[in-house]
Formats: C-alpha cells, structure tokens, sequence
C-alpha cells in the first residue's frame, strides 16, 4: 500500500442482524475508499446511509462482515492503528465530575503518552482547541461547543497522524463551528488526516479537500470538492455600480459572441456567513 | 478451530471452578445450619426467600414466628404450623422454636381440632383420644427433628418425655426420651429421676432402679452436694421392691 | 513484553480509578450504605424482638443480613448501570477508539466497581463490628457479675466475614459483567443478572442433594452435577455468624477454601465476559 494513504477500504460490507428472527440489515455494501494522507476528507450521506458504521468499522469498534479495513498500513482493529488515530464520535458524554483538564489528561495516560510527556501534551491539546481557561472547570458545566472542544481535545492529545471526527458540529452554535472548522484546518496544517463526517455541507465544502458521499451504504461519489462541485458549463462575471446601460451593452456583446442563458443576478451571502458577521459584530460591540 | 478451542477452554474453567466450589463446601456446610427444604415449601413467597438466600436468616425466622402467633390466636392449624416449621427451618439450631413448634402442635392443635369439629360436647371421647395422641406424635416428631438440628438438646429430649408421659400415657416411650437426655452434656439434674420414674410407673420396676443406681454411683454421686434428692428416690425404690440390706447402696456419712 | 504489561495495567488502573470515582459520586451508593449503616446500626434496638438466641447472634444476623442484601442489590445495579452507561452515552467508543483493549476495558470496570464494593463492605462490617465489640463488652460483664460463660466473639471472624463478602459481591460483580457483555440492554442485563445471583444462592440445594442422596437416577445425578459445575455457590461466603461467634464450628481451611473458590469463579467469569465483549458492536 501507498505511504500516501491513510485510510484504505476495500469491499467493506456490514450487515446487521435485526428482530427475534434476525432479518438482516446491508448498512454498508461493499464500499471501497482510499482516503489520502494529509488531507481533510468529508463523509456525507443522509442519516441511515452508512456514514457512522463505517467509521466505526474503521476504529475496530464495529466487526465488519466482509472486507478489508487498514489505518495508516495497520489493521483497524489493532492497537498500532489506533494508537496513530484520534476519534471524536457523535454528540460524546465525558464524566461530569471531571476537569476538562482531567479528562484530556485521563484519554492521553489511555493513548500511552509518557508521564513525563503528559502535563504538555494536555496543555498543548487543550490549547489547540481553545479550553486552556475553561480546563479547570468540571465538565457539568460545560456548553455544547466547549463539550465538543474538549472531545476534540481528547482525540488530538497524543498527537495522531488522523483524527476522525462523526458530526464535530452537531448541535454547536455557527461560530462555535466556525471554530472548529478552524481547527480542523489547523491539524491539516500540521499535516494530519482528518476525516469528517458532518451534515453541514456549507462547513464540510469549506474545509474539506476531498469528500465521498454515501446513500444506502453504497458509495455514490467521490472526488476533490472542486471538482466536484465546479460546473465547468457555466461562468459567473461580479461586478459593482452596473448601470441598466450598462448591463444591456455587456448581455448584447455576450449574446453577439454567442453566450447563451445570460442573466442578471445579485450574488448571495450564505445565511451562515451573515449570522456569523451579525454576531461577530454584536459581540465585538 | 480458534473458536472451538475457546469453547472447549471455557468449558474447562468453569468445571475447575465447579470443583474447587465443590471442596469448599463441604468445609464450608459444617457451619451453616443445614435449612429444612420440606419444611420452607410451604411458606415459599411470604419473604422467606431472602432467608433461604442466606440474609437475614435469625431476623426472619424470629418475624416467622412472630406471625405464627396471629395463626395461633385464630387457631388456623395449617397456617400455625407452616410458618412455625419455617421458622424452624430458617434457623434450625435454635432450640426455642423446636420446643414451642412441638407444644403447640402437640398439646394445642387436637383441641383446635375438637372445636373444628363441633366442640368437645359433640365429638365423642374415643375420637377426642384419638386426636389427642395423633398430635401427640406430630408433636413428638417436631421434637425429634429438633434434637437433631440442635445436637441432642437435653431440654428438647426432656419436652418429648413429658409428652410421651401426659399424651400417650406411654411410660416407657417417655423414659427413652429421657434416657438421652440424660446422655447429652448440659441435663438437668431431675432427668434421671424422671427416666427413673418413667420406668418405674411404666412397670420396669427392677431395671429403674437398676438403672438408676448406677447413674447415681457412677454420675451423681461425684457432682456438687453428691445428688442427695436423687439417693433419697433410690431409697424409695429400694424399699418398695424389698430389697435385703446388703444389696441397697450402703448408707452414706452424710444421709440422714 | 514487560514494558506492554506495563502500559495495559497503567490502562486498566486508570479505567478502574475513573470507574470507582464515578460510582462512588452516585447517589444511589450513599443511599444505600446509609440505609445498609442505619439497619446496622439499629440492630442492637431490634434485640427486644429475638426468640431464644444469643443476644449477639441476633445484631450479628441483622447485620450480616443488611449488607448481604443491600450488598448484593448495589453490585447488580451499579455493574450493569456503569457498564450500560459507557456503551449508551458513547463513552466507551471514546475509550475503545484509544488503544484501550477490551479486555482491560473489563476489567478495569470491575476493579472500580469491586473497590467500591469493598468501601460498602469494610464499612459497614467495620460498624457492625464495634457495635458487636461494645455490646460483648458489656454482655461479658453482666455474665461475669451473673457467674454465666459469656458469649464468644471473634474480631478476626468479623474481618474474615467482610473478605468473604466483598470475594461474594466481586463473583456477582464478574457474573453481571459476564451477562452486561453480551446483553442488549440494562433491563436484560439486570433482569438475568438477578437470576444468575438468585440461582447462585440457590445452588447448594443441587450441592447438597449431589453430596447427599444416596439413591438417585443416573440421570438426576447428571443433572445435579451439571448444575453444580456451571452455577456458581454464593451460599459458601455467607458463614459470618459462624466465623463471628462460633469460630469453633468452621472447619480449618473454610475461610482459605472459600476466599480460592471465590478467585476462581471471579477469574473464570471475567474470561467469560470478556469472551462475550470481544465482538460486541460498539
């Protein structure tokens, strides 16, 4: 296998027994993804396509019933691979009575990281995810963003070469995801893989560099963001102060030059874009 | 392959478990009151469970009892005696509930008995006989179970004598009873007269004081005040059978 | 080799200290070891209420008989309750996802919750112990003041009695574990797991009815064997008032005999348990 590749699937299928009889359930059919060392790789799929149960599979906490899995060139299930791995699942609960700061230090003494190694290691994590200040309060009292934060903070103390995370954003306000959308580009930065699975399309397209899209197990697409969302028919022209005049030279010339479909349209914000300036604003108020 | 060995290993653990389980028990089962399973059945389900699992077990044999007196004062037979026999079952090397089970079963249920069938004005005198020594021996069982449970309790033994006596007006039944009280550790001083009179009344007129004599020389005469109550009983018998004077028990220094 | 040895028990250490500091923070715990201390406690007030035993007999029963009761009740719930809450709010996936083993996994929940049970037990046998101590004290008296033999009771008897149990609740510990590792859900997990305790108690029926009856079918003989050879006897730990106040009526080597037989069954039930969570989905 390729050192430039993090993730390997090949074939993987998951049933799962469902019933008193046993009725069997295909959540993933024989899906197979290389996911590139490096890069930020987006998981999409509507709920009930597959998304977590392959990541799960990937982590060796789901057995998979056919197919093969390896992280970084180690099998899923052992603890080589999961050494190298960082996880943050969906909507995870950390003990309550807990620090922010006990808890990243418990999951580092679970990842090995030295006792020598550990008050650093914590800090540094915890600093990477912002929850430096925060870290000695007990989880009890920790908002949804900072919950997360401190699960990402978990999953990045022993420094992994990939960090995957299942729905980092879910249930965060958009500037506590905005902020983790920044982190999640800052691993990638110091050269970690990060696979993301997320149903906020606008944040996986800002951050992702690849993404594969999976409906009813099965893979539908996959590919670099731009190329996939690049439509290569089409071109857009911006411009500011255009006068009806104007406007009716420039559709004339194109139209002469033989363009076709020529509309006038005002260029939109994303509402997450405006909600994000709007508090921005306020708070810096 | 992998997974049959894990099972056939598996199956190896839990039988070497299983054994070692076995030999701790049976050291074990020597200090652990050995529960009468007949005895709980009926009374299964009314909190003696808990009992039977091993909690608890005095605190709820004494509540058994104490709900036997409601039974009792109703003079619900059946109920009196299930939960009275649990009693005794949840703990069975305490003497109390043995002694009182077998008085009530063996004195007090033949006239609840009478009463059920119509008082003692309508049952006739053979039939309320009958009754009364019917239960006598119920009661005489209770008594036997409970000299078993509580190593050959002298008092236990000397209860049945008195009901083989009063009940079954079978002497010689009473005198056994009392016999093996006398060869338990702990009896009561009148247990060899009452044997001894037992077997007299009962018609073993020479074997009583047979017996009786040498209980006295070989036990009683060397214990405390050397048991002058007792010489003086063994001076009556003497008497009565006529015995010549060289085969009584010579006279003591400090007889009367 | 030695340094991997290391790590897994540095892993399992830690599972085990968060384990116990969780368990020990649940209300459910303080509640029962207050209700288990006052039942202990208020023992010597329910003397009055006693037919024909020693007097010590009886505050020894109604102790022993809280903590084996309340006992066992906390390990059932609080096993299944701290394994069930890992797998349900996703904690486990965090911890499996780290190079955590699923067999350190178990076994560092059952350490933490078997020092919790051992909180429960030393405590409460450490009460019942000094109430038992200060009213022989005075028992003693009062029968030296009488001319009576003064009843007998042994410290060391009362320690061994609290081994013995805290060994009971770790077999039923293991055994909730061993059913929680391949049930679906709590409520099974409870359900069977009381109904693995309640045959464990029972199981010495089967022992004795084996070690006894002389004339039984080869059949029945099976049977019973099968039984006592697959259902664990919980009844050989509950000796305390023998060891407490009739330290003469235990054979030598009871205690030992037991304290092995209660290691094993600990042992040979996380093995299953641990078999039974190796390919469970997480």
């Amino acid at each position: 296998m390729s050192d430039e590749i993090a993730i390997s699937v090949q074939g993987l299928t998951k049933d799962f027994r469902v019933g008193l009889v046993g009725h069997k359930l295909r959540a993933v059919d024989n899906l197979s993804l290389e996911i590139p060392r490096g890069q930020v790789y987006g998981l999409l799929g509507p709920n009930g396509c597959g998304k977590s149960t392959t990541l799960k599979i990937i982590l060796g906490l789901v057995p998979a019933t056919a197919g093969k899995v390896s992280i970084l060139g180690f099998g899923s299930a052992t603890s080589e691979a999961r050494r190298r791995a960082g996880f943050l699942p969906e909507a995870p609960y950390f003990h309550k009575f807990l620090t922010g700061r006990e808890l990243v230090s418990y999951y580092a003494r679970l990842s090995g990281v030295a006792e020598v190694d550990l008050k650093s290691a914590v800090e540094v994590a915890l600093d990477a995810t912002a929850m430096t200040e925060a870290g000695n309060r007990t989880i009890g009292t920790y908002s949804k963003g900072m919950l997360q934060r401190i699960g990402l903070a978990q999953a990045i103390v022993h420094q992994p070469e990939l960090v995957i995370l299942d729905e980092p954003t879910a249930g965060v306000d958009p500037v506590g995801a905005a902020a983790i959308g920044k982190m999640i580009l800052a691993m990638r930065a110091q050269g970690k893989t990060v696979v993301l699975c997320s149903h906020l399309l606008g944040q996986v397209e800002q951050v992702c560099d690849r993404v594969a899209i999976m409906d009813k197990g099965r893979l539908v697409l996959e590919g670099r963001v731009d190329d996939i969302l690049a439509r290569r028919d089409r071109q857009v022209i911006t411009a500011s102060d255009l006068t009806d005049k104007a406007w009716a030279a420039a559709e004339a010339a194109l139209l002469a030059h033989g363009a076709k479909d020529v509309s006038l349209t005002h260029p939109r914000r994303s509402l997450e874009e405006l909600f994000r300036e709007l508090v921005k604003g306020s708070r810096d108020a | 392959m992998v997974r049959g060995l894990t099972i056939v290993g598996v199956a190896v653990a839990i039988f070497i478990a299983g054994c070692f389980a076995e030999n701790s028990w049976r050291l074990v089962r020597t200090s652990i009151p050995e529960m009468g399973r007949k005895e709980i059945e009926p009374t299964l389900g009314q909190g003696v469970l808990l009992g039977i699992l091993g909690g608890l077990r005095t605190v709820i044999a004494d509540g058994t009892w104490l709900r036997s007196y409601v039974a009792w004062e109703k003079r619900d037979r059946a109920a009196c005696e299930g939960l009275m026999r649990t009693a005794c079952a949840l703990d069975p090397r305490a003497r109390y509930f043995w002694e009182n089970t077998g008085y009530v079963v063996g004195y007090d249920m033949a006239h609840w008995e009478i009463r059920r069938r119509g008082g003692y004005a309508k049952v006739s005198p053979e039939i309320q006989d009958d009754l009364f020594k019917s239960y006598a021996r119920k009661g005489l069982a209770v008594f036997e179970d409970g000299s078993k449970h509580t190593g050959g309790n002298p008092g236990i033994l000397i209860s049945a004598g008195q009901m083989a006596e009063i009940k079954l007006k079978d002497n010689l039944l009473a005198a056994s009873y009392y016999k093996r009280a006398t060869e338990s550790a702990n009896v009561p001083w009148f247990a060899y007269f009452l044997c001894a009179r037992s077997l007299w009344e009962g018609g073993q007129r020479k074997e009583a004081y047979a017996w009786y004599r040498n209980q006295w020389l070989e036990k009683l005469r060397g214990v405390g005040d050397s048991s002058p109550d007792d010489l003086e009983h063994l001076r009556y018998f003497e008497a009565e059978l006529n015995l010549p004077v060289l085969q009584r028990i010579p006279r003591q220094t400090w007889e009367k | 080799m030695l340094n991997l040895m290391k790590q897994s028990l540095r892993r399992t250490t830690w599972i085990a200290r968060i384990t116990f500091l969780e368990a020990i923070r649940q209300r459910f715990f303080a509640f029962l070891i207050l209700l288990s201390a006052a039942l202990v406690v208020s023992s010597v007030s329910f003397r009055f209420l006693d037919f024909g035993h020693g007097e010590l007999k009886f505050v020894a029963d109604f102790g022993f008989g809280g903590i084996f009761f309340f006992g066992s009740i906390l390990t059932l719930a609080m096993t299944a309750q701290l394994f069930f809450a890992e797998i349900e709010n996703r904690t486990a996936m965090t911890l499996l996802a780290k190079p955590v083993s699923r067999w350190e996994f178990l076994v560092g929940k059952f350490i933490g919750v078997w020092a919790v049970l051992g909180i429960f037990i030393f405590t409460l046998t450490l009460i019942l112990g000094l109430i038992m101590w200060g009213r022989h004290q005075e028992l003693v008296a009062l029968a030296e003041a009488a001319g009576r033999v003064p009843p007998d009771l042994s410290v060391s008897g009362v320690a061994a009695y609290a081994l013995l149990q805290w060994l009971r609740l770790g077999v039923i510990a293991a055994m909730v574990l061993a059913v929680s590792s391949v049930a679906r859900s709590f409520l099974f997990a409870i359900v069977v797991g009381a109904m693995a305790v309640l045959a464990g108690q029972l199981q010495w029926i089967a022992e004795e009815a084996l070690l006894k009856e002389k004339q039984i079918t080869t059949v029945y003989q099976s049977f019973l064997w099968l039984i006592t050879r697959i259902v664990p006897n919980l009844q050989q730990f509950n000796i305390g008032d023998a060891l407490a106040l009739d330290v003469a009526s235990v054979s030598n080597g009871a205690v030992w005999a037991a304290s092995l037989s209660g290691c094993i069954y600990i042992i040979v039930l996380l093995i299953l348990a641990g078999l039974g969570f190796r390919r469970r989905e997480i």
